[in-house]
């Protein structure tokens, strides 16, 4: 299997992005409406405890007790009112359910302040599925559990797809494989570490022959051969600031927080990068059409 | 023609802004920072019409930048760059703090020049 996109897929909207955010890059309603749209959603989308209080179930005062004790517990704000005992599990079932359907989309925000049409909206929204249906995963299966398997997951094939999208390179993805000692030797590799909800370090390893392919295509230049080595190993990490931010966009529409460091080079030596201890190494190879490899590493800490 | 300035600790995302800004006709780039300090102190000596900014950087990140320049100086226009613009709560931020607008990498030449228009 190739990977390879249409080049009239490359140019405009690579990334991945949520509709306000679609909507304000194509100049389709302004910062300023956004804006207003989602003060609107912030009176309007209560949060759990709110909507409980809201509902005449809990008191203001309950919540603070029940944040206060999250403070040493990793628990959702819903388990911990009904360990507390303020609420029972039907009661929490029908706090969520009030929420879901009194929610309020961007979308339906911007049509209630005059931003947009309800025809507009439809119309609108339409559009940006298309434009985020290239983004839908394709299915990776990993060679063991780890913490967050889904995120890992993305992760891969979305690294998979930028390589396409912004390397323009035709490749063949290999297995996943469990890495139990080192990582490889090789040219120079990027990482980037990733922190909030999952703890976890992206490398990509690349040859000196790729590290200039990324090059090229980063900088758009038809030869890179008199680049300095400071702007080809740029290149590298700017691809990979480009994918973990994507990452982290897709994660958040599953609600999973990811934040992203600034991505570091990385020389390994000869005998390759040992795996820190309490750490599982993933290696996702990619398969490049001219015979070349680059090697995806995740480097996720075990809980 | 009015100045921009771009911040980015990526030396080729730096180029790459710099020669769409300076080829398109309209602008001129005035310099490159390498941080959010290093914009604030840029911002004063340059005094850019727009400013382009990533938000993830070593030192000052571009969030903690925007939120200081949109205090100091009200006549600056700045959008945002980033890997991250998809990520909802930072985007609501970006814009909460006075960005203009969020424009995800990877970009293309024509995205960065129809926002700097607009502004």
């Amino acid at each position: 299997l190739i990977h390879q996109f249409s080049l009239c897929d490359k140019g405009q909207d690579m990334a991945v992005k949520f509709f306000g955010q679609f909507m304000v890059e194509h100049g389709l309603v302004s910062s300023e409406d956004l804006l207003k749209a989602i003060y609107l959603q912030d009176k309007n989308n209560l949060k759990l405890g709110e909507m409980a209080v809201s509902m005449g179930l809990i008191t203001p005062v309950d919540i603070q007790r029940a944040h206060n004790s999250q403070m040493s517990r990793d628990m959702k704000l819903g388990d911990l009112l009904v360990e507390m005992g303020l609420l029972t599990p039907v009661l929490l079932n029908d706090v969520i359910t009030h929420q879901k359907k009194t929610h309020l989309y961007i979308g339906e925000a911007l049509v209630q302040i005059g931003a947009l049409t309800g025809d507009e909206l439809q119309q609108h929204l339409d559009a940006f599925k298309a434009d985020q249906a290239k983004y839908e995963s394709n299915g990776i299966e990993l060679p063991l559990r780890t913490n967050h398997d889904a995120i890992w997951e993305m992760t891969a094939d979305l690294t998979f797809k930028m390589v396409t999208r912004v390397l323009d390179l035709k490749f063949r993805p290999g297995k996943c494989t469990h890495l139990s000692s080192v990582i490889p030797d090789n040219f120079m590799l990027a990482a980037m570490d990733l922190s909030g909800d999952v703890s976890a370090r992206y490398l990509i390893s690349v040859s000196e022959g790729l590290q200039k392919s990324i090059a090229k295509a980063i900088l758009h230049e038809e030869s890179v051969e008199n680049e300095p080595v400071e702007v080809l190993e740029d290149t590298v990490m700017e691809f990979i600031n480009v994918v973990c931010g994507n990452v982290a966009a897709k994660a958040s529409q599953v609600n999973v927080a990811i934040d992203i460091n600034p991505p570091v080079v990385i020389h390994p030596p000869t005998d390759g990068l040992p795996i820190p201890s309490g750490h599982t190494a993933l290696s996702f190879p990619i398969h490049i059409e001219d015979g070349d490899t680059m090697e995806l590493i995740l480097l996720i800490k075990n809980s | 023609m009015k100045k921009v300035l771009v911040v980015d600790d990526s030396l080729s995302v730096a180029r790459q802004l710099e020669k769409i800004i300076s080829e398109s006709g309209d602008f001129t780039c005035v310099g490159h920072a390498k941080n959010g300090a290093e914009a604030i102190k840029m911002n004063h000596t340059e005094d850019p019409d727009i400013i382009c900014m990533d938000m993830n950087m070593p030192g000052m990140d571009g969030l903690t930048a925007l939120r200081t320049l949109s205090v100091m100086d009200k006549e600056v226009k700045v959008v945002m760059v980033t890997s991250l613009g998809g990520v909802g709560d930072k985007f609501t931020e970006a814009l909460k703090l006075g960005a203009k607008n969020v424009i995800s990498k990877p970009f293309d030449a024509d995205t960065v020049l129809r926002i700097l228009r607009e502004l």
